[in-house]
C-alpha cells in the first residue's frame, strides 16, 4: 500500500471509516515511519482542539431568556395587592408625619383634608376658566373664518375672473415684498 | 431525540417549563458555536439569546421528522449569516458552495513536516487553535466547531448546511490543515 493520504489519517482517527480500509491503513502503519509520526501529529492536534475550554453561561442566562420570550403578566390579584400596599404605606407614612410634627392626629387630617380640598377647587376653578376662554377663542375664529370666506366667495360673484388674477398678482407681490423687507431689515449689513 | 420532540411538543401546548428545558440544554453548546464565530463575548451572548427567541417565534414551523438540534443549529447559522450581511463583514459566505465539485482538497504525507507534538504542550497548542481558529474563513470555521467542539456528525452538518457528506468532509478537512498549517507557521 502507499503513504495514506492526510484526509484518511483524520478520518480513521476519527473512526469515519470502513473496517477494512482501517485495516490496511493500520497495516501499513506498522511499516511506515513516515506516516506513523503524521499520524501521531493529527492525533495530538484532534484531542487538542476537542478538548477545547467551554465558555461558560451566567448563571441567570436561562431566566432571562425566558422572561424575554414570556414578559411577565401580572395578574388581578397582583394589582390589587400592589394597591392595597401602596395605601397601606401611605397610612404608615402619613401616621409617622403626624407623630415626628407632633399634632393631634383627628385636627391634622381635618387640616389635610381643608387643604386638599382647596387645592383641588382652585386648579378646577382655573381648569374650568381657561377652557370657557379656548372655547370663546374658537368660536370667535370660526366666525371670523366664516365671514372671510363668506366675504371672498361674495367677491368673486362680483368680481370678472380678469380682475380676480391681477388682484392675486398684486396680493403676491405685496406679501413677497414685505417678506423681503422684513428680511432686509433683520439681516441689514450680513453679506448676502 | 425523541426527548427534544416532547418538549418541543409540549411547549406548543403552552408549557413553558419544557421551552426551559430546552434553553438549558443547548444554551452552553449554542453559546460555545456562537462565541467562536463572532470572537466577542457580549455578542454571543445577545445572539445566543436572540436565537432562542427565534427558535420559540417559529417553533410551530419544526417538523418533527428533522432532527430538532440540527434545526436550531441551522436558524443560529442563518443568524449568524444575516449578521454579517447587515454589517458587511462577509468576504466568505457561510453559505459559500461548491456547485462544481471542484473544492476537492486532498494531500499526501509530506516527507519533513514540523512538529507541534514535539514544541508544544497540549495547552500552549489549544491557545494556538484558538487563535487560530479566528484566521480561517467563516464557512471553514463554522464546520470545524460543530465537528470538533459541538461534537455533530458529517451527516449533521451535511443536514444543516444543505450540503452533500462528502464535500463537509472535505471542508472540515480544509479547516483542520488550514489550523495544523497556522500553528507551524508559529513555531
Amino acid at each position: 500500500m502507499n503513504c495514506v493520504r492526510i484526509e484518511q489519517i483524520y478520518l480513521y482517527l476519527e473512526k469515519e471509516l470502513p473496517p477494512s480500509e482501517s485495516k490496511k491503513i493500520e497495516e501499513h502503519l506498522s511499516s511506515c515511519l513516515k506516516c506513523s509520526k503524521a499520524l501521531e501529529e493529527r492525533r495530538l492536534f484532534l484531542r487538542a482542539a476537542e478538548g477545547l475550554p467551554a465558555f461558560d453561561v451566567p448563571p441567570d442566562f436561562t431566566q432571562k431568556v425566558m422572561a424575554k420570550i414570556f414578559p411577565a403578566e401580572v395578574s388581578l390579584f397582583g394589582w390589587l395587592a400592589a394597591l392595597a400596599a401602596a395605601f397601606s404605606s401611605m397610612i404608615v407614612a402619613l401616621l409617622i408625619f403626624v407623630l415626628v410634627i407632633n399634632q393631634n392626629l383627628p385636627r391634622f387630617l381635618l387640616s389635610f383634608t381643608h387643604t386638599l380640598g382647596n387645592s383641588i377647587k382652585n386648579i378646577a376653578l382655573v381648569f374650568v376658566k381657561f377652557y370657557k376662554l379656548a372655547s370663546l377663542y374658537f368660536k370667535l375664529l370660526q366666525q371670523f373664518s366664516q365671514e372671510l370666506l363668506k366675504g371672498l366667495s361674495l367677491l368673486t360673484t362680483i368680481i370678472s375672473p380678469e380682475v380676480q388674477i391681477i388682484i392675486i398678482t398684486i396680493t403676491l407681490i405685496l406679501v413677497f415684498s414685505f417678506a423681503y423687507g422684513v428680511r432686509r431689515k433683520f439681516f441689514a449689513g450680513e453679506e448676502p | 431525540m425523541n426527548e427534544d420532540k416532547e418538549l418541543v411538543e409540549k411547549t406548543l401546548k403552552g408549557e413553558k417549563k419544557a421551552f426551559e428545558m430546552i434553553i438549558q440544554k443547548y444554551q452552553k453548546p449554542l453559546l460555545n458555536y456562537m462565541g467562536r464565530m463572532v470572537g466577542n463575548m457580549e455578542l454571543a451572548l445577545d445572539f445566543t439569546q436572540d436565537v432562542f427567541v427565534k427558535v420559540y417565534s417559529s417553533l410551530n414551523t419544526f417538523q418533527p421528522q428533522y432532527k430538532f438540534s440540527t434545526w436550531l443549529y441551522k436558524i443560529a447559522s442563518n443568524y449568524v449569516i444575516d449578521y454579517w450581511r447587515k454589517k458587511k463583514i462577509i468576504p466568505l459566505s457561510l453559505n459559500q458552495q461548491s456547485n462544481d465539485g471542484s473544492e476537492h482538497f486532498s494531500l499526501q504525507v509530506p516527507d519533513d513536516e514540523p512538529s507541534i507534538v514535539q514544541k508544544f504542550e497540549i495547552k500552549e497548542i489549544r491557545e494556538r487553535i484558538e487563535q487560530a481558529l479566528s484566521m480561517i474563513p467563516d464557512y471553514l470555521r463554522e464546520l470545524f466547531i460543530w465537528r470538533h467542539i459541538n461534537g455533530f456528525s458529517y451527516e449533521e452538518m451535511a443536514e444543516i448546511k444543505g450540503l452533500p457528506v462528502g464535500t463537509v468532509k472535505n471542508r472540515v478537512f480544509q479547516a483542520k490543515e488550514m489550523i495544523r498549517k497556522l500553528l507551524e507557521e508559529k513555531l
